[in-house]
């Protein structure tokens, strides 16, 4: 059952992450395993399980590839003051989350969304896909902060495409706090005439296997599009990334691709691609993958710090470069 | 004045080569001692073997510290002892504030004038000559220590800000009896802070320890180091 207000049942949304990523008005949408535990609805936001957007508004079939099986629909048609909060959890062993979502944002709207996805165990062995669509008419700006929080043995793989309208802006900030043992993450941009896009990566790799693909369409006049990948391979970790700028139009876009390998073991592979099929667009790129200076960890331990708090604090700053 | 710090016949090499050849100093509490010497003398690299950096083997010899030996420390034990050292070149932290740093560090708050604006800009990032020497000084107050080693504290400095950072230093540690190793090779921060002992480092030895400062710049300044070579034992 769908509760409409999920004070009547939840008086406070999932706590650790309330506290850090919502508004005043918790959380929006909350899915734990297959089950939906809470909808909260506000003026001007439509939130719906996905089969039921499916069923209730035909025009949603444009967006959803096929009849989805699980997931939100969240239609924002108001200004609002308050960040969409979002919550997906895995809580049972070997479950395995098949999420379709689809987030719309009505024209010359500014919108922030945190949109978070967990295990609530770390030994769960659980799989996640998630296969999202984000539209943004014309003139509509959107802040999506996407936190990824798993279990080591979990195997997780979101696909989202970015459908974006004229003037319209994207900021995607996507960060793995504990990464799965396989990730797969696919991001596709869609820009629109004159529209900006900026897309931050980061991605720690710990006794996992990562791929990451994200392609940047810039196929409509006065485009532009940033592209920041910030890759940290720990122990044990493959990390591979192919990121990717195609430009049909007179249009702007920067690849950023920067590695630390930082653990044994571990790898990082790194493919900027850049394709350019008009004369008047100008895409560029910069990739590297690097260690920790030895010099920048030697003042650090000068200062007090112990290796590893030295290291940490390095990492935290490539991170934010 | 008790003994704050001792090296004792210390060996120092790195890569392959011996840059230190067996240095003997020792630094009393609320002492201000000078180091001089040429370009590749060693020293820097004496000063980073006092705080252990790893860069720099020790084949022989022993570094006290407050009675302890602390030879085999990790540098953040030494710190934590009470060493600190302001970096010749300091290494840029991109992505992290300096106030980061300081608050992770600091013992106790410290500010410095016409510091405050370092604080939020990343460690040593486009910062010029002077605001580099400000951002060590800060950073080295806060740890409180007992022995500061200012490695080229004044070097490219003009006049001005060569007597804004003495300030700082005769305020901060020589008045409240810190023991201080001034390393300079160019002296003029010696007519501010006055130390109680000069000694002059060629070739990774010590080779002259001399109370009046004034008498062992006057003979570099009109001769040059290499009149000091002659005090080599042949």
């Amino acid at each position: 059952m769908v509760m409409k207000n999920a004070k009547d049942v939840y008086p406070v949304s999932p706590p650790k992450f309330q506290k850090n990523f919502g508004g005043s008005n918790g959380v929006h949408f909350w899915q734990v395993d297959h089950k939906i535990k809470s909808i909260f609805e506000a003026e001007g936001i439509i939130i719906l399980p996905s089969p039921e957007a499916w069923k209730k508004y035909n025009w949603t079939r444009h967006y959803f590839d096929r009849k989805p099986k699980e997931g939100y629909f969240i239609w924002v048609k108001k200004q609002v003051d308050f960040p969409l909060l979002t919550c997906i959890t895995t809580a049972s062993p070997k479950v395995s989350q098949d999420l379709t979502n689809l987030l719309v944002i009505e024209k010359a709207l500014k919108i922030k969304a945190n949109v978070i996805c967990n295990a609530d165990k770390k030994n769960l062995c659980a799989r996640h896909k998630a296969q999202g669509k984000l539209v943004l008419k014309d003139n509509a700006i959107l802040e999506y902060n996407h936190i990824h929080k798993w279990g080591e043995k979990d195997f997780v793989s979101p696909d989202y495409e970015f459908i974006l309208g004229e003037n319209s802006h994207l900021l995607y900030t996507y960060k793995n706090l504990f990464p799965p043992q396989n990730l797969e993450l696919n991001t596709t941009i869609f820009s629109g005439k004159n529209s900006s896009s900026n897309l931050n990566l980061t991605i720690n790799g710990l006794d996992s296997k990562i791929r990451i693909k994200d392609t940047l369409f810039l196929k409509k006049e006065k485009a532009k599009g940033v592209v920041r990948l910030r890759l940290v391979g720990r122990e044990n970790s493959q990390i591979v990334a192919h990121s990717s700028i195609v430009a049909t139009a007179p249009s702007k876009g920067h690849l950023d691709c920067q590695g630390l390998l930082i653990g044994k073991n571990s790898k990082i592979s790194l493919i900027p691609e850049l394709i350019c099929q008009n004369k008047k667009a100008q895409i560029t790129h910069e990739a590297s993958i690097g260690r920790i200076s030895e010099e920048q960890l030697n003042y650090l331990r000068m200062r007090g710090l112990r290796e590893q708090e030295a290291i940490d604090l390095i990492v935290a700053g490539f991170l934010k470069t | 004045m008790s003994k704050l710090l001792e090296v004792k016949n210390l060996k120092v090499r790195a890569n392959d080569k011996e840059i230190l050849k067996g240095i003997n100093l020792q630094i009393k509490k609320g002492e201000v001692q000078a180091l001089l010497g040429p370009n590749g003398a060693g020293k820097s690299v004496l000063s980073q073997a006092i705080l252990g950096n790893p860069k720099y083997k020790v084949t022989q010899g022993k570094i006290f510290f407050r009675g302890k030996e602390i030879t085999k420390f990790y540098p953040e034990k030494r710190v934590k002892l009470g060493i600190a050292i302001a970096w010749q070149t300091p290494p840029v932290i991109k992505g992290v504030k300096l106030s980061q740093l300081l608050e992770k560090i600091s013992q106790k708050k410290f500010e410095i004038p016409d510091g405050e604006h370092l604080l939020e800009r990343e460690i040593n990032l486009d910062f010029s000559g002077g605001e580099k020497k400000l951002s060590e000084l800060l950073q080295v107050l806060s740890l409180n220590p007992k022995l500061v080693i200012l490695d080229e504290i004044d070097s490219g400095l003009d006049l001005k800000r060569v007597e804004k950072v003495a300030k700082i230093i005769k305020k901060e540690l020589i008045q409240k009896k810190v023991s201080v190793l001034l390393i300079t090779h160019w002296g003029q921060i010696l007519d501010y802070l006055k130390p109680d002992l000069v000694n002059v480092i060629l070739d990774g030895k010590i080779i002259c320890k001399e109370k009046d400062f004034k008498k062992v710049l006057k003979v570099i300044k009109k001769y040059g180091y290499e009149k000091c070579k002659r005090c080599l034992p042949r």
